[in-house]
């Protein structure tokens, strides 16, 4: 069983963002880290590897100026290797020209099972795993919170908001992970000491066989415009207890039809 | 000259950091207060290898240095959780033995070291003794193959625990100087003649200390370190990097205590602004966070000339000294940041005194560390 997982390299959130006043995206110059998003991916795809009892995980990576180090904390956890595509001519892609480059480095990798985030932390476009599966001609299954492998096929339990879907789909597939459905391992010490020593390849748009006007700000259909922010969120009506608060409450709740 | 952590090292503390706070310094407390043990925090450590880090890769360890023990007890610290037993038993115990232990030592403790299994006590404190180790008194006689140790040692933390106790004896007396001659022994806890008293602290710890009375107990030579008599020079061996790890756990407390007194005096309006915009507040904790940064200098300082094979005596004192002094001062400024609540129970800043306090005065106290600097480094004349 060999998996790909797309992790994405995106500033600490912990830190205030910073947005370039020229193309209105987010800056992304400094040290990146591993969208908390992507690790949950990653747990899967190394527990899946590992009961198959055979195959290994292979990160595929988008990030400007040859940058690893959101990959470390990944291959500490136990992936085997990295592909990471990195070019200047990257610069200012969207969704799609994102899809189109890791798209052709996944095949590079000839995967069983295709596991990335249901949507990324700084972008929360959440359209580039059914576009990568799109370009790779892959069935794609979303909000998957369990996946069980049953041969050439998969069975996934997609999450709704009734409770949650089985969907049976054949391999190789492209599948979105959502967010905490596992624990991801913290990596031990033999890990994060081998993490270093693990090939991280690093391909340049030329060498995935694009052209340079196909991606990039060159070949994006996306263009943001202003960026405004958001309205204040209103106050809160305060209830005080004076014995019938939870009457109050339940009127509330019954208002919004939550009961 | 590089002063920025690699990679491994910063993701160590991270991966440290995330386990430590699933448990937090609630956990930590309630298991002082319930006598148990953080076994279940113990074992996340070890289980990833992080309690083994500084063992030899030929005995299962990680095969780096006291540099990243003493990160793994940093973190656990500032998460509330400073583990003593980290000083104890990977970072005296285990480096004596792996430097002077026979290979049988060595086979038998050092793979059980790096799993974090094995939890060893130290024993060279003793009623009488005091600062001055020369003056030990317990001692151990031989008797054909076997040693016999007699006498009592004090203050000796995690007996109750350890599966052995690295005891520090009296094997004879240097004629000329009238000094003893020490010896270190591996003893089993549970050893016929061997007991034990609990030797109540005000310090809210799951860790205990105990006073061991040892008649006739009988230790094979087998577990003798190294050379009969050559025991002050293995103690030193054990003592910088139980400085450096002490340091690290006295930062890590200081940054516990300085990130909920900086976040309290962020959230809390007594007039119309945050309290930490009063520089009454806010300068004393910027000095302590300054303090604690300069000890934490230090203490990487040590713990670099020491896993390099260099003299890390002076450093890893100096480094004790500060780091103890920093953590106390960001304590007591955390404490009085809160008001009154400094001193609840549910804030969990005051029954952190005893932990931090202690460590001016133990393992090696202020003033012993102050008579060091001042004959080793400023070449004065000893008092004693
Ligand atoms: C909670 C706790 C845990 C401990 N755990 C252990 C353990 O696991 N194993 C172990 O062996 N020991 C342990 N100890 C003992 C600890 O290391 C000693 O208490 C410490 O080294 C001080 O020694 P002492 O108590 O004998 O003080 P003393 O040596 O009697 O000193 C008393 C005072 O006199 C001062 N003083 C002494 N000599 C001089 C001098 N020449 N110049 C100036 N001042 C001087 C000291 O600084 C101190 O203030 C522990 C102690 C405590 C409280």
């Amino acid at each position: 069983m060999n998996v790909v997982v797309c992790v994405k390299q995106i500033p600490d959130p912990a830190t205030p963002g910073e947005m370039d006043s020229q193309t209105n995206t987010l800056k992304r110059d400094g040290k990146l880290i591993m969208d908390d998003s992507d690790s949950y991916g990653v747990e899967m795809g190394l527990q899946l590897a590992e009961q198959a009892g055979g195959g290994e995980v292979t990160l595929v990576s988008m990030a400007q100026d040859g940058e690893t180090s959101g990959l470390r904390t990944a291959l500490a956890m136990g992936a085997a290797k990295a592909i990471l595509v990195s070019d200047p001519a990257l610069k200012g892609s969207d969704a799609l020209s994102t899809a189109k480059a890791l798209s052709k480095a996944i095949s590079r990798a000839n995967p069983d099972l295709i596991l990335m985030a249901t949507e990324s932390t700084d972008g929360y476009t959440g359209t580039t795993p059914v576009q990568v599966a799109e370009l790779l001609g892959l069935p794609s299954v979303t909000f998957a919170k369990k996946i069980t492998v049953d041969g050439s096929s998969i069975k996934v339990e997609r999450q709704t908001e009734a409770g949650y879907d089985e969907v049976t789909c054949p391999l190789p597939a492209v599948v979105t992970v959502t967010a905490g459905v596992v624990e991801p391992r913290y990596p031990n010490f033999k890990g994060i000491m081998d993490a270093k020593k693990k090939p991280v390849e690093e391909l340049t748009v030329s060498d995935l066989g694009l052209d340079v006007s196909e991606v990039g700000s060159s070949g994006s259909r996306q263009e943001v415009f202003e960026i405004v922010a958001a309205d204040a969120r209103q106050a809160g009506e305060k209830v005080v207890d004076e014995g019938e608060a939870h009457q109050k409450v339940i009127e509330f709740f019954e208002q919004l039809k939550l009961i | 000259m590089n002063f920025i952590e690699s990679d491994e090292q910063l993701m160590l503390r991270e991966s440290v950091a995330k386990i430590a706070s699933k448990y937090g310094h609630s956990y930590y407390v309630e298991k002082a207060k319930n006598n148990e043990k953080p076994v279940e925090l113990w074992n996340e450590l070890a289980t990833n290898g992080y309690l083994g880090v500084n063992m030899p890769s030929e005995f299962g360890g990680g095969g780096m240095g006291i540099y990243e023990l003493a990160i793994v007890l940093e973190e656990t610290a500032a998460q509330g959780c400073p583990l003593l037993m980290l000083v104890v038993s990977p970072a005296i115990c285990a480096p004596i033995i792996n430097q002077f232990g026979t290979s049988e030592l060595k086979n038998e403790f050092l793979p059980r070291f790096a799993t974090g299994e094995l939890i060893m006590a130290f024993a060279i404190t003793e009623p009488d003794a005091g600062s001055n180790s020369h003056n030990l008194s317990v001692t151990a006689t031989k008797d054909g193959e076997v040693y016999r140790l007699n006498g009592t040692k004090y203050f000796i933390s995690g007996v109750d625990e350890a599966e052995a106790i690295l005891v520090v004896t009296r094997t004879s007396v240097d004629e000329s100087t009238k000094k003893g001659r020490l010896s270190l022994f591996v003893v089993d806890t549970n050893s016929k003649g061997l007991d034990r008293q609990i030797l109540p602290v005000e310090i809210t710890a799951p860790e205990k200390q105990f006073t061991l009375y040892f008649d006739n107990v009988e230790v094979p030579a087998s577990r003798l370190i190294g050379t009969e008599g050559d025991g002050l020079k293995q103690v030193f061996q054990g003592l910088n990097p139980e400085r450096i790890m002490v340091s690290a756990m006295a930062i890590g407390a200081g940054r516990y205590a300085l990130a909920k007194a900086s976040q309290y005096a962020r959230d809390r309006r007594v007039w119309d602004v945050p309290i930490g915009s009063h520089q009454g507040l806010s300068h004393p904790l910027a000095i302590a966070k300054i303090n604690l940064e300069l000890a934490s200098l230090m203490a990487k300082k040590a713990a670099w000339l020491y896993d390099n094979s260099m003299d890390a005596a002076e450093a890893a004192n100096m480094a004790k000294y500060s780091a103890a002094e920093a953590a106390i001062q960001a304590l007591d400024q955390a404490i009085q940041t809160h008001g009154g609540l400094g001193i609840s129970t549910e804030v969990g800043l005051a029954d952190f005194w005893g932990s931090v306090r202690l460590m001016r005065t133990a393992p090696v106290s202020r003033e012993m560390i102050l008579n060091f600097v001042a004959s080793h480094s400023l070449d004065l004349p000893k008092s004693y």
